[in-house]
């Protein structure tokens, strides 16, 4: 049963047909978005020669780019807002590609910082933030099984870009590869231009006022599920599609879910990346040899590419979809537990099963990662919300890795930081099941009042005619 | 400096990591087996040429044949493989070097015409440190050494480190280069491949990957522009349609509406 808020949208999602496209092409923004500045770390040491820089300038790069990408959310909010998705991810594509090619004519770092670091970023955060929105806009009911497919994205376009990379560094050298790299990420704009709008797929002729979808949707729904927003935020958004022409929706900090939610994700990142990073330095520190170590990483993309469309298939399900907050509370604990769990682990045979649970905790938590914010706020608000988000994750993001960093190099010893990592993931998880429990009860609760008092104003309105009848 | 190869059935080889001149004395003991032969013969050899006046008797001693010689390596053409051979083939090989690099890098070094390129040099902190610093251009067979030159050739060397930049590159700059660690002994050599292209190398599937790109956007919007035209057409006969609907409807409700009124009345 679809929840309340989403069906405030002026249209049905088709929940198909075009929207498998549009999987497609936010498959590929939101593969070059993750896996992207990831996969640039190959080139980076000749970089670092070239220009006579130390190891520590050249990671600034990583961080520039992350942080933009992070901070382009906002932005990318506003015009995705305004203007629709596929402008935003054309332009995105355009500025990414404009941006590596500037850049492999760069002469300074500084160059590099700013073409591929802050232009690259913020075009990336173009390429993303629209991603999600539009899969809001055409699926409802199947929609955590478009998002598990869509974030899949990810691990494949990274398994992809990494071969890839190596290839172009060692027949180009880093300047061909970035020209190179331009034209290929170039094929955002291909992924912007199948993100058609939803409402150019109408095969009537004229949309219903938005009003009445509020209400028809409104009774319709009443019944058990989960609501996932009060009745009054309900008619206000069902007004205004014009409301989306506001900036940017500073009123969700007083939706419930999404602050559970932010609150929750903001801890929760601190530990979220820092494991990955550490598998293989951990692995060749317990005296692992460096294939074997790389080949850890290659166990948990994998695990984690298979993972990713299963748990939106799971999510989709209809023990599962009223709950799904559970489900993604149940994911993060997992996580946490796999971490504190780690240390136990000894030898190969202990790492690979690690990396195998690993990648299923992080797929999991990848899938559902944005899935449940839609599912909070509904999907005119999403947009919105997650630009809120990403902007304020900034920080643990980029504070996460160089902390952990920081506990290996003060104890030596990588071990408390996954036992670190374990609590930043398990406590989430927890805060997330209670804070949910009562959450759902209370969007139960409001959603019986609400269905009481649409009954009470048929019966008024019968009691006012045979009024006005007896009185004529 | 002493160096023991203990052997019982099988052959050995050791790498022995020479600095300085040094006074080296190979020694090789062959544990005896059930033959038990009171005297076995051996032989040294250099670079698998027996030497000279090296072949002795060894006496069995406490279940061992054991066999020492002292050499003086004084200087690069020292150094290379040394090998105790005894008679039933059992044999040790020393081989004598100076300390190798660590990570040889197998793929060529890629840059641009008139670009530069800094090629790098790294002795780990495990092995000795050099003296000092050469770089060579060359094959295997002749080796010129590199000087600086300001317009062309930059070497800089740290203790453990050393970059040679190559500015204003040209065809004729590709090739391979040597490193040469520098010791009292001898230079460790490690080779690095340079391969200079132009721009229009990267540029062919650049362009090529632009143009898929425009292709693609271009036929995914002229197929939306016909699907949006025969909506539009279709669409406009469905508001015909629904406005005949809507005029009926009306007219029902008039109808209905005056049929009440008269009853009421």
């Amino acid at each position: 049963m679809p929840p309340a808020a989403a069906t405030n949208l002026a249209h049905k999602p088709p929940d198909g047909g075009w929207g498998w496209a549009v999987v497609v092409a936010a498959f590929i923004s939101i593969g070059f978005s993750y896996a992207f500045p990831k996969s640039l770390t190959i080139y980076f040491k000749e970089i670092q020669e070239y220009f006579s820089v130390s190891y520590s300038e050249i990671a600034w790069l990583s961080s520039v780019m992350l942080a933009s990408m992070y901070a382009g959310g906002p932005v990318s909010s506003i015009l995705v807002n305004r203007y629709g998705s596929r402008p935003v991810v054309m332009l995105g594509g355009l500025m990414v590609s404009a941006a590596m090619v500037l850049s492999s004519f760069g002469t300074t770092i500084i160059h590099l910082y700013l073409c591929v670091g802050v232009i690259g970023g913020f075009g990336l955060a173009f390429n993303l933030q629209p991603a999600l929105t539009i899969i809001g806009t055409y699926f409802q009911a199947k929609r955590p099984l478009a998002n598990g497919l869509a974030m899949t994205g990810s691990p494949v376009f990274l398994s992809i870009l990494a071969p890839l990379n190596q290839f172009l560094f060692d027949s180009y050298g880093w300047r061909g590869s970035f020209l190179i790299l331009g034209s290929v990420v170039f094929n955002c704009c291909v992924a912007g231009a199948l993100m058609r709008p939803v409402s150019n797929q109408k095969p009537k002729g004229c949309l219903p006022p938005s009003n009445e979808a509020v209400d028809q949707g409104a009774v319709a729904d009443a019944g058990p599920q989960t609501a996932d927003s009060d009745p009054e935020e309900g008619q206000h958004e069902g007004k205004g599609q014009t409301q989306n022409s506001k900036l940017v929706d500073l009123t969700l900090f007083k939706h419930r879910g999404f602050l559970i939610y932010l609150v929750g994700n903001v801890v929760m990142f601190f530990g979220f990346f820092a494991p990955v990073v550490f598998l293989a330095p951990y692995a060749k520190h317990q005296g692992i040899d460096e294939y074997s170590a790389a080949f850890l990483l290659t166990i948990f993309a994998l695990v984690d590419m298979f993972i990713r469309p299963f748990t939106g298939f799971l999510g989709n399900t209809r023990r599962i979809r009223p709950k799904i907050q559970y489900f993604f509370s149940f994911a993060v604990s997992y996580n946490g537990i796999c971490h504190l769990l780690f240390p136990l682990a000894s030898g190969y045979q202990g790492l690979v099963v690690y990396a195998v649970f690993f990648g299923v905790g992080f797929g999991m938590v990848s899938a559902l990662l944005f899935e449940v914010l839609m599912d909070l706020v509904g999907a005119p608000r999403f947009s919105s919300a997650v630009g809120l988000v990403t902007i304020i994750e900034c920080g643990p993001v980029l504070l996460g890795p160089p902390i952990s960093g920081a506990l290996v190099d003060t104890f030596g010893e990588y071990k408390y930081l996954y036992s670190t990592c374990g609590v930043l993931m398990l406590t989430p998880g927890i805060f997330f099941f209670v804070m949910h429990y009562f959450n759902y009860k209370k969007l139960e609760d409001e959603q019986k009042q609400k269905a009481a008092g649409e009954m009470r104003r048929p019966e008024e309105t019968v009691e006012l005619k045979s009024n006005n009848e007896a009185n004529k | 400096m002493r160096k023991v190869a203990v052997l019982k059935s099988q052959n050995s080889t050791q790498n022995v990591q020479l600095l300085n001149p040094v006074n080296l004395s190979l020694e090789c003991s062959l544990t005896a087996d059930h033959n038990n032969l009171p005297n076995i013969s051996a032989f040294w050899s250099q670079d698998g040429r027996e030497i000279p006046d090296s072949r002795l008797t060894v006496a069995l001693e406490n279940q061992q044949y054991h066999l020492q010689r002292l050499f003086y390596i004084s200087g690069e053409e020292m150094l290379g493989s040394y090998s105790c051979v005894f008679e039933n083939g059992v044999r040790a090989d020393f081989i004598l070097a100076t300390p190798p690099f660590g990570e040889v890098r197998d793929k060529p070094v890629v840059s641009y015409v008139r670009d530069f390129v800094v090629l790098p040099c790294k002795m780990e902190e495990a092995k000795p440190k050099p003296l000092s610093w050469r770089w060579f251009r060359g094959n295997k067979t002749h080796k010129e050494q590199i000087s600086e030159q300001p317009e062309r050739f930059q070497i800089h060397s740290e203790e453990r480190k050393s970059k040679l930049k190559v500015i204003n590159l040209t065809h004729e700059d590709a090739g391979v280069y040597y490193c040469g660690a520098v010791y009292a002994i001898g230079t460790t050599m490690n080779p690095i491949e340079l391969k200079v292209i132009t721009y229009q190398e990267p540029l062919k599937p650049f362009i090529g990957i632009l143009i898929e790109v425009v292709l693609l956007v271009a036929v995914i919007f002229l197929c939306e522009k016909r699907r949006s035209k025969k909506n539009t057409s279709k669409g406009n006969e469905e508001n015909v349609d629904q406005n005949n609907i809507k005029l009926q409807e009306e007219e029902k409700g008039a109808e209905e509406g005056s049929s009440m009124r008269q009853r009421k009345v």
